[in-house]
């Protein structure tokens, strides 16, 4: 970049402007994270003489905190079982979409891609009662597989995460799909036909030449995808119910709700316990979760 | 070149014994190379077909989970199914559609659809804009570039149900954040999440889903903006227009594609604040007219009332106003080549 | 060995509209085996498709393509023994060189890993890029990109090399050694080669012959001096050649040529080739051009330097009848880069008689070529 996008060199009073606001953002956006930090770990009582921004120093505790975990440790172990394949089995399946749909050739591909894309933008809204029959009724998981259930010793409840699991793969697809297209029509068609020509078969091409050379796309597809999922509560409301297989988003709606008084340092501390795997992610891939979401 | 000569010798070598070998064991290859080959086999072996195995299985399960559960929804929002037993197919009317014209009043369909409208509109126009001039500040050359957009971009990764437990705490009327800010100036407490105004609840929201999503407009026009060549910004400057009318008449107009996608994605999330509505309100419903139609489907839906058919009918009417915003958009991005 | 036959060789490419678009029109050539046949044509002109449809990467439409008197139509590009070398190399990034050189003998044959790391070495070392082996396309220069593709090629013992513009991203001076190199390669390889290229200095240079195209209709094949002294039509006269040859849309009226600013008389033996026609295009080649101070016989024509373009060796000379006009008529002469001309000047251009092409203004079909004192010269195979 250069000078060109400036009005004035140095640090002139513009520049000082330009770099208040933009801190003067910093504190908008993270300021609800800060206020819901501090007051995790303050007790009732310094909860409620203190600034909600200020830490409590004299009222520090992580009882909140333990206790917020204790109350979603089941949320939190479902949403791993859930979520975990089903990132990877969306973002696979989107991959060998996109591949199937760009680096080979074929009539009429744009028109089944189309039908993909499209679903991207389907509110859940439009499928929640036909899926929660489907579930229950034309696919009962509970009875079909109740030699697993037993045998894990997890309950049929947890048909209801499997059942989950595979929507969110359908709903994953499509947004997979379409990030690893963006990233397939740059692949050089003429690469794919020198692979051919060296006698590679479809299969073997994306194998041996177009799954190694998509790990950068996988890196954003998965953190993507995995922040999406494990963000979800409707589909989890509709078709897990409430059970032993509540995922976290679940579990967080309920905590300190019933008390008389609403605990807020509680409901902070389990905010940020369901929010600690997407925070990690992000703040580790920061860089890619942001290419998923502008491609 | 003595080289290449020995070289080639042995290559010459091994091509004959290559050829002996394929003239053992290589006749399925031979068959399928004749004429002989009927038309079916050339259809079996088009790249369509050899592609298949890659997106066949995602075909089938978008196919049944997304758009066969559409049409699915369709009708039985032609039935007048509450939840007992199974749907009856045998009579379809479009009585559910009349209801939903019918009803009046706070928790109407009506009040929702606005509610909706207004909550789209609001939230879309105002993160653009925001978006935008955040984006033109840190397209200036701005040190520590990275670190703001990521601090910027932060909130969307979050739940909506995270948000909202934060939000509840920011807005909280004993002792939350934006009351104590108020307070400073003289005004309040409010109470904005259970205000009696739901114009009050609805702006309460808005303002929370801006603060969640203006950072993702922001990035799509920071990238917009980076598209834009150095060369443009220099001419207008050599042609001496002030800084505004450079962005106003030289940049803007060249972010209409970061716009119309920004827009429509924004749209998409808002119709998803079904989360953030309910993780506001607790298991209650969403309190006397705040509903939109995301929250108000479920609500009649799967709420005491069971009133499935008409739920889906409710839902039949939320897709038809998604697909009126991104129809155009995908048709006009497959006009552009860009699908 | 390995003659390569195209046999009324025919694209047609369905749009989606429906329409159809002839790309490739009933081209017929036979390439002889260890041959190094140039296809050469501007862009559009079908050349690449034709090549793609002898890879396999395009369907044949109709006609026949035999390797060694065989039909291979239908043939999967992998078995057809052929090898391309791309004008983009499409090397693959992630792949250091060795397994991009395996690549093709891991995936087509049964050749054991030993086996295969030998030949890719032996291959290497004979490109000359043996000690690249473990490095990666991206840490390679163009041009030993260049020689990994063409390694690449190499190891997989074809017995028809396809090259599709493989020097267009090299720049000048490296094009110029890769175009020697790959003319050296080929001849101690021997292995039949088509090239194509909308270079026609390429094309004059590497191939044993040239197949000029255009428009996907075969325009001539032949040396690449018979197809520069002695062009089918008018079209392959204009390609071939830079400075290209200059054309004057001329009427026979009795034993001359009249043009639009001067008359060309013609001996009764040329006229007797043009016939009953009337309406021919004139050609000269800018380097057949004589340039003297005053004009001294019928074929001397008075005109003034337009515009002098300095090559250094060579002056490239725009010259007009008609000074005047704001955006004159010009065609070229070229002159030793010693003589010191300039624009504006009057000067007298020569026009031999022996040296003038005559086409038919409709057709363009060459009626009469310039004569040679040699048939050698044009290098057809004695």
């Amino acid at each position: 970049m250069t000078q060109t996008r400036l009005d004035d060199d140095g640090l002139s009073l513009d520049r000082i402007g330009i770099y208040a606001i933009l801190l003067g953002l910093v504190v908008f956006y993270l300021l609800p994270l800060e206020a819901g930090i501090v007051t995790s770990f303050k007790t009732m009582r310094a909860y409620g003489q203190t600034a909600p921004f200020l830490p409590a120093l004299g009222g520090f505790t992580v009882a909140q905190w333990s206790s917020a975990v204790d109350q979603l440790s089941a949320g939190l172990f479902n949403s791993v079982l859930m979520a975990v394949p089903a990132t990877v089995f969306s973002a696979l399946l989107g991959s060998m979409t996109a591949y199937g749909l760009t680096n080979i050739d074929w009539r009429g591909q744009v028109g089944v891609y189309v039908l993909f894309v499209a679903g991207i933008f389907v509110p859940y809204q439009a499928v929640l009662v036909p899926l929660k029959r489907f579930w229950s009724q034309w696919a009962p998981l509970h009875i079909w597989l109740e030699p697993i259930w037993n045998l894990t010793g997890l309950g049929t409840d947890y048909a209801g995460l499997l059942a989950l699991t595979i929507t969110h793969i359908a709903y994953g697809i499509p947004i997979c799909t379409l990030l690893f297209r963006s990233y397939y029509k740059s692949v050089s068609d003429e690469m794919v036909e020198a692979a051919r020509l060296d006698g590679a078969s479809i299969r073997r091409i994306y194998r041996r030449i177009i799954l190694p050379l998509s790990v950068p796309m996988f890196a954003v597809t998965l953190i993507y995808q995995f922040t999406q999922i494990w963000n979800d509560l409707l589909f989890a409301l509709i078709i897990v119910g409430p059970g032993d297989a509540s995922v976290i988003t679940q579990s967080l709606i309920g905590i300190g709700q019933s008390e008389a008084v609403t605990n807020f340092p509680l409901q902070m501390a389990a905010a940020f316990v369901t929010a600690l795997p997407t925070l990690l992610v992000y703040i580790f891939f920061g860089e890619q979760f942001a290419k998923g979401v502008t491609a | 070149m003595d080289s290449v000569r020995s070289w080639l010798r042995r290559r010459i070598d091994s091509i004959q014994t290559d050829q002996q070998v394929r003239t053992d064991g290589g006749t399925a290859s031979e068959v399928s190379q004749g004429e002989r080959r009927s038309g079916l086999g050339r259809y079996l072996d088009s790249d369509a077909v050899e592609s298949a195995p890659f997106w066949l299985p995602s075909f089938l399960l978008v196919g049944l989970f997304v758009y066969g559960a559409i049409v699915w929804n369709v009708i039985i929002s032609l039935t007048d199914y509450e939840g007992l037993g199974d749907p009856q197919y045998a009579s379809f009317d479009l009585e559910n559609y009349r209801q939903m014209l019918q009803e009046t009043g706070s928790y109407s369909f009506t009040n929702a659809f606005v509610n909706t409208i207004v909550l789209l509109v609001a939230f879309t126009l105002i993160c653009l804009a925001f978006g935008l001039v955040v984006a033109i500040l840190v397209d200036r050359d701005i040190r520590f570039e990275n670190t703001f957009r990521t601090i910027y971009l932060l909130p969307m990764s979050l739940s909506f149900v995270v948000t909202a437990k934060m939000w509840l705490w920011m807005y909280s009327s004993n002792g939350g954040f934006v009351n104590r800010a108020l307070g400073v100036v003289g005004i309040g407490p409010v109470n904005f999440i259970r205000n009696p105004d739901p114009n009050v609840q609805l702006a309460a929201v808005v303002f929370a889903l801006i603060w969640q999503f203006s950072g993702y407009a922001m990035v799509v026009y920071l990238a917009g903006l980076r598209a834009i060549p150095d060369e443009h910004f220099e001419a207008a400057r050599v042609d001496g227009a002030s800084i505004v009318k450079m962005y106003w008449r030289v940049v803007i107009p060249q972010l209409r594609t970061a716009t119309v996608s920004a827009s429509v994605v924004l749209m998409v999330f808002g119709l998803k604040a079904f989360d953030f509505l309910r993780a506001l309100y607790g298991n209650d419903t969403p309190a006397v007219g705040t509903d939109i139609l995301p929250t108000y489907m479920v609500r009649v839906a799967f709420g005491d009332a069971s009133r499935i058919a008409y739920g889906s009918a409710v839902a039949v009417v939320l897709f038809a106003l998604a697909f009126s915003i991104v129809l155009p958009y995908l048709y006009s991005e497959y006009r552009r080549g860009a699908l | 060995m390995a003659e390569l036959e195209l046999d009324d060789l025919t694209k047609v490419f369905v749009e989606d509209d429906g329409n159809e678009i002839v790309a490739v029109d009933g081209v017929d050539v036979t390439v002889a085996d260890g041959e190094f046949l140039v296809l050469v044509g501007p862009s559009g002109c079908g050349k690449s498709t034709t090549l793609r449809m002898i890879a396999g990467l395009e369907s044949i439409t109709s006609g026949e393509l035999r390797l060694a008197g065989e039909r291979i139509n239908e043939r999967k590009p992998a078995d057809r023994n052929t090898a391309m070398v791309f004008q983009s190399y499409a090397l693959y990034p992630h792949m250091t060189v060795k397994q991009n050189m395996s690549f093709g003998l891991e995936e087509s044959t049964d050749m054991p890993a030993a086996e295969i790391a030998e030949t890719v070495t032996e291959a290497a070392e004979m490109m000359g890029i043996g000690d690249l082996l473990d490095r990666k396309p991206g840490e390679l220069s163009g041009g030993q990109q260049q020689r990994v593709a063409l390694g690449r090629a190499i190891v997989r013992d074809p017995e028809v090399f396809l090259m599709d513009e493989p020097l267009s991203n090299l720049d000048a001076k490296l094009r110029s050694k890769m175009r020697t190199e790959l003319q050296r390669l080929q001849d101690d390889l021997d292995v039949t080669t088509i090239y194509v290229t909308h270079d026609q200095t390429e094309a004059m240079t590497m191939g044993d012959r040239i197949a000029v195209l255009d428009d996907g209709v075969l325009q001539q094949v032949g040396t690449p001096l018979e197809c520069y002294h002695e062009p089918a039509n008018r079209f392959v006269a204009d390609f071939i050649g830079e400075p290209a040859m200059n054309f004057f849309e001329v009427e026979v009226q009795g034993d001359r040529l009249l043009a639009e600013d001067f008359a060309y008389p013609v001996s009764n033996e040329t006229l007797s080739t043009v016939g009953d026609r009337t309406e021919l295009s004139l050609g000269i080649r800018p380097e057949d051009i004589e340039l003297r101070t005053e004009a001294s016989s019928p074929h001397d024509f008075e005109t003034v330097v337009d515009v002098v373009e300095p090559t250094g060796d060579e002056n490239n000379l725009y010259l007009t009848f008609d000074p005047d006009a704001s955006e004159p008529d010009t065609f070229i002469a070229t002159t030793g880069g010693m003589n010191r001309i300039e624009a504006g000047q009057p000067i007298v251009a020569h026009v031999p008689e022996d040296a003038i092409h005559l086409f038919d203004a409709d057709t363009g079909q060459a009626v009469k070529n310039r004569s040679l004192d040699d048939a050698e010269t044009l290098g057809r195979a004695v």
